[in-house]
């Protein structure tokens, strides 16, 4: 494979990783939690995408909306039920909490779907575009690339320019104000959760495209490593997490082509040690002093 | 306009408000000060529900309505006509001057040139300011920002919590000028100070609060000129 290969391949992968890492960093700006559970709402969205598309032979058009949809309240259920109760208490105690719904959602997937591997179905077709030589370059991971800067784009100008995009900015900063702003915190949080899960489901689909074996783990590991990489951009920051993504899939690509395939996780996480060892607050993470 | 009857306020066990009681008529300037820890600012955000009450009852009545604050939830106040600029300003940091006065709007729906160009006249350093990230402003221009945020509602209750904290002396001048002057435009205020002399000064009447229980009560300068208040707070 060709450098400028790898480099694509890992480019789309780290579309993917930033996708699901754009999730974990709004539901962690906003509600100053990580959601350990964010991984496995990608399987379940890959698994409603999997089932309309191979299962009902259906557009996949309507297998990725469905996968949306599904996620989407899935996530929104998840929030009212599990963590908002939990406002007042300790985070040790929601983390721990968002394990528990992480391992119960791989278990209920596994109690319905069982563990036997499905193979997703190729629902952006097996061809490519020809460019120049020996270089065809997919049209799964064109769309996986796109996608990912829409979503990027559209999220930035959602936070910067919408009036409750801002809303949203204000309650990561600071819940009390907003509320006396006339800002509805725990609507704003629901918002948030079913923005992120609506990420998610749209990274399992691209995920499962790229890497087809589905089982209720798929999304453990890429939600793990999406984590890393929302902390290696800045945990809170959109563009970080952009960028933490699109560098770790880069990083995780190369390091299989020319280091080790066996090693790559291994030296993934050891640049996410370093950065944090050099830059506690990720690539673009902000601290801002306060003047009192 | 607001009335506060007999609230108690617990944190965990301790007893933080007791019994507390006043009023706030239309038109005036309320203070309410006492040292440090008194409960002055448990006392607001009470009234706001930011904490609730474990007893008593805070009524606001607005256009012949009468609300029942202890158990609205907070953020549907501000659309009712009270707005509350909390202790330490609380702006969002990380958002522009702009952005900020836009939240103040939040409850308008749409944010009105108009209003913006109010806020403006009242505090011309926000206009300088206004594309620059708020954490960058200096503690005074903080502080403006926290009113004009405030006032971008409308408010027909103004509260304010130690708007001359850590403020310089001249600095507390300005921002006490322009209390008086929303005083003077038909705004109704409620004031919480350690700075006792201040707000003596502009208020019509105040309550003096001594840990967690309303110890005195009088018309602003009754209060200035008494002994008890006069050695207490206004350093002799």
């Amino acid at each position: 494979m060709s450098f400028v290969n790898n480099l694509i391949n890992g480019i789309s992968l780290g579309s993917v990783y930033a996708i699901i890492a754009l999730g974990y960093t709004m539901v962690y700006g906003i509600a100053k939690m990580l959601n350990f559970a964010h991984g496995d709402i990608i399987m379940v969205g890959a698994y409603i995408c999997f089932f309309i598309c191979s299962g009902f032979g259906m557009s996949p058009i309507l297998g990725i909306l469905a996968a949306v949809l599904v996620c989407t309240l899935l996530g929104i259920l998840i929030e009212q039920f599990a963590y908002k109760p939990l406002r007042q208490v300790t985070s040790l105690a929601v983390l721990i909490t968002a394990i528990g719904v992480s391992y119960f959602l791989q278990n209920a997937a596994q109690l319905m779907w069982s563990s036997n591997p499905r193979i997703f179905p190729a629902i952006f077709g097996n061809g490519g575009i020809q460019l120049g030589g020996d270089l065809l370059v997919p049209y799964k991971t064109l769309v996986t690339i796109a996608a990912c800067l829409v979503i990027m784009a559209g999220l930035i100008l959602f936070t910067g320019k919408t009036r409750t995009g801002k809303a949203m900015r204000a309650c990561s900063e600071d819940k009390d104000a907003a509320q006396l702003m006339g800002i509805n915190v725990n609507a704003t949080i629901s918002l948030t959760f079913a923005i992120g899960s609506a990420l998610a489901a749209i990274a399992g689909v691209l995920l499962c495209s790229a890497y087809p074996k589905l089982i209720p783990t798929t999304g453990s590991m890429p939600g793990i490593k999406a984590f890393t990489a929302a902390v290696f951009g800045g945990i809170g920051s959109i563009p970080g997490a952009f960028l933490g993504g699109i560098l770790l899939g880069v990083i995780e690509i190369f390091s299989s082509a020319y280091l080790s395939t066996e090693l790559a996780n291994a030296i993934v996480f050891l640049v996410l040690i370093v950065i944090l060892l050099v830059k506690p607050t990720g690539l673009l993470g902000k601290k801002v002093s306060e003047k009192v | 306009m607001l009335q506060v009857d007999k609230i108690n306020v617990y944190y965990e066990k301790i007893h933080a408000i007791k019994d507390v009681s006043f009023e706030v008529n239309p038109g005036e300037v309320v203070a309410l000060i006492g040292a440090n820890g008194a409960g002055k600012t448990t006392t607001l955000h009470t009234i706001t529900g930011l904490i609730r009450p474990e007893s008593g009852a805070i009524t606001y009545t607005e256009e012949g309505a009468s609300l029942d604050l202890a158990k609205m939830p907070p953020h549907k106040l501000v659309s009712k006509g009270l707005a509350h600029v909390p202790e330490g300003r609380r702006i969002f940091l990380q958002m522009t001057v702009l952005e900020n006065l836009e939240m103040g709007a939040f409850s308008k729906g749409k944010v009105s040139k108009e209003d913006l160009d109010n806020v403006f006249a009242r505090f011309p350093r926000l206009e300088e300011r206004k594309k620059q990230v708020a954490g960058t402003l200096s503690g005074g221009e903080q502080q403006m920002l926290a009113m004009g945020r405030a006032l971008m509602s409308h408010p027909k209750l103004l509260m304010l919590d130690e708007p001359s904290m850590g403020l310089s002396p001249i600095l507390v001048e300005q921002i006490f000028d322009i209390i008086a002057e929303l005083h003077k435009s038909g705004t109704t205020i409620l004031l919480v100070e350690q700075n006792a002399e201040m707000a003596l000064q502009i208020a019509d009447r105040a309550y003096v609060l001594e840990s967690g229980r309303v110890v005195m009560t009088g018309t602003g300068a009754e209060l200035a000129a008494s002994e008890e208040i006069r050695k207490a707070y206004l350093g002799g």
